[in-house]
């Protein structure tokens, strides 16, 4: 089992970094590779770290196939409006996805993937389960979800045509202290809107607990898909009240109204936020523990109390003016 | 113990300001609890037959209007000292929002198989009428699982407080089926099950129009 190859995608990102200094720790891992638009958000002792933009193709495909992994972990996925806008982020995603998995196939020591998805994947149709569990149809009913379901779809082609095992991490929201996340950024703001006539529950997950999912996925060689879902719900107004927010209720057309202030405030609510804030984001999480082994250590409601403690982004002035 | 005193004493351990898995609130039950009690003082009989800790689906007789699964809920729940959800909530604002927030699900199989799985205990209500068809659909779902369905009947006066949901021994088909028959059989024996407890405990009968209506909240058969 030792000396195992792994190369994880998305190795800039706050989640990518945290699941590369996880696999760091672990005895089976024996080379560690990343590749990324950006370098990582920490320092990583034996991750090699490849700083390459998803459109390049060519230099994508030879660097997998030189390091030849074992195990391929795709962390490298942009969910709207948290680093990039909607369009820009769908298409990054659907680069990375296309070039990164497509490159995985192509080597010859492949035996697992790892891709991360999200419960938007189950969409909230009128009529949808509320707590939907991994058998659930996919009816995504959002851009977000829609995207997941595209790597999930070009995962398990890949996985058919090449013969290795395709394990997908259906996340909740993740939010962490320096995780971009367009619900986190919301939350955050002074005044939270929610639904006056719904304010359904919605789950979270917290960046560490979604890392040891990875990990341990990666481990297992986990061959189907998975809900990581800290337990509890939490609804918007709940949320606003914990983080003493002023809670701003909302009927019909008072949320494009909302959007765009928001918007303007710089916390953008896209469609799968809205969609949450409207009817609801649960998943079943009972294959997390059994499949995998992994409880998440921090369930929804004290994610979102941590969200309100975790400070802001702090700008110091340089001590040298040199522009 | 008086039923107020209960329902006030566990509202202490409930938090408030949180729902649990599944969008339910513990302190709005608490208080739609008070409120109930304002106009029934339901009593519980045979909540022993039902698991402590693992899931169970009960399939109460329904009237028109009654809302007996909410109620029947609301009075389990309080006799075993757990959650208890119902079956059938809208899915649309702000009805089925409200109908979620008190332990509501939807009508939809593996909806119920979700919860049961999850070690739930849900109540479902058979369709209207002198005890309606049990969805077989439903019972489907526990059978799946390998959860136990329990048949209750649920009565009540209009004219006074009283009124008792009376939970009977599991369900069991008469006959082994390897395929989805036995879904439809049990579901049937459950409908036998309930009339039998409706049997047994009198029914009411005002012997006026007001049998038909659908005051009690509860429901007779």
């Amino acid at each position: 089992m030792g000396g195992r190859r792994v190369f994880v995608s998305g190795v800039g990102g706050e989640l990518g970094t945290l699941v590369a200094s996880l696999l760091e720790a672990e005895d089976w891992v024996g080379a560690l590779s990343g590749i990324d638009a950006d370098p990582p958000r920490r320092r990583l002792n034996r991750t090699v770290f490849h700083r390459i933009h998803p459109d390049e193709h060519d230099r994508i495909v030879d660097t997998v196939v030189k390091f030849n992994p074992h195990v391929l972990v795709h962390v490298g996925v942009w969910e709207p409006d948290a680093r990039a806008a909607p369009y820009d982020a769908a298409a990054l995603t659907d680069q990375a996805a296309t070039s990164i998995i497509g490159a995985a196939a192509e080597c010859s020591a492949l035996e697992h993937v790892i891709v991360r998805s999200g419960i938007e994947i189950y969409g909230r149709s009128r009529g949808a389960l509320t707590r939907p569990s991994e058998s659930a149809p996919i009816q995504p009913t959002s851009d977000w979800g829609r995207t997941v379901a595209a790597i999930e779809r070009t995962a398990a082609q890949v996985g058919e045509r090449v013969g290795v095992t395709i394990g997908a991490l259906r996340l909740a929201p993740v939010l962490g202290p320096h995780v971009p996340s367009p619900l986190g950024r919301l939350l955050r703001m002074p005044a939270v809107p929610f639904s006056l006539l719904a304010d359904p529950p919605f789950a979270v997950i917290e960046d560490r607990d979604a890392a040891r999912a990875f990990v341990a996925a990666a481990r297992l060689g986990l061959a189907e898909p998975v809900n990581i879902v800290a337990p509890g719900a939490i609804t918007a107004l709940q949320a606003a009240r914990r983080g003493r927010r002023i809670p701003v209720p909302l009927v019909g057309p008072d949320w494009r109204i909302a959007r765009t202030l928001s918007h303007l405030a710089g916390a953008p609510i896209p469609d799968h936020v809205a969609e949450a804030l409207h009817r609801g984001r649960l998943a079943d999480n009972t294959r997390m523990r059994t499949l995998l082994g992994v409880e998440a250590q921090t369930s929804t409601t004290e994610v979102i109390d941590r969200l309100y403690h975790w400070p802001s982004v702090v700008r110091q002035p340089a001590r040298v003016q040199v522009a | 113990m008086d039923l107020g005193r209960v329902i006030s004493l566990r509202a202490s351990d409930a938090p408030s300001g949180v729902v649990d898995d599944w969008g339910r609130d513990p302190a709005l039950v608490r208080s739609m609890m008070r409120l109930a009690h304002g106009r029934w003082n339901v009593s519980v009989g045979g909540d022993h037959y039902l698991p402590r800790r693992k899931g169970a689906l009960i399939v109460v007789n329904a009237r028109r209007f009654a809302l007996s699964p909410i109620f029947a809920a609301f009075a389990v729940s309080e006799a075993l000292g757990r959650p208890v959800r119902f079956v059938g909530r809208p899915d649309t604002a702000p009805v089925g929002a409200f109908s979620r927030r008190i332990g509501g699900l939807l009508d939809h199989p593996d909806e119920v198989a979700g919860a049961l799985a999850a070690s739930q205990v849900v109540v479902m209500g058979a369709e209207h009428g002198d005890v309606g068809r049990v969805d077989h659909t439903l019972v489907g779902a526990a059978l799946a699982g390998g959860v136990s369905v329990y048949p209750a009947a649920t009565v009540s006066s209009p004219f006074t407080r009283a009124a008792r949901v009376e939970i009977g021994p599991a369900s069991k088909s008469l006959r082994r089926r390897r395929g989805p028959l036995s879904e439809l059989e049990l579901a049937d024996q459950v409908r036998v099950d309930i009339a039998r407890l409706l049997d047994e405990l009198g029914e009411l009968h005002t012997g006026t129009p007001l049998d038909w209506l659908p005051l009690s909240g509860l429901g007779g058969a």
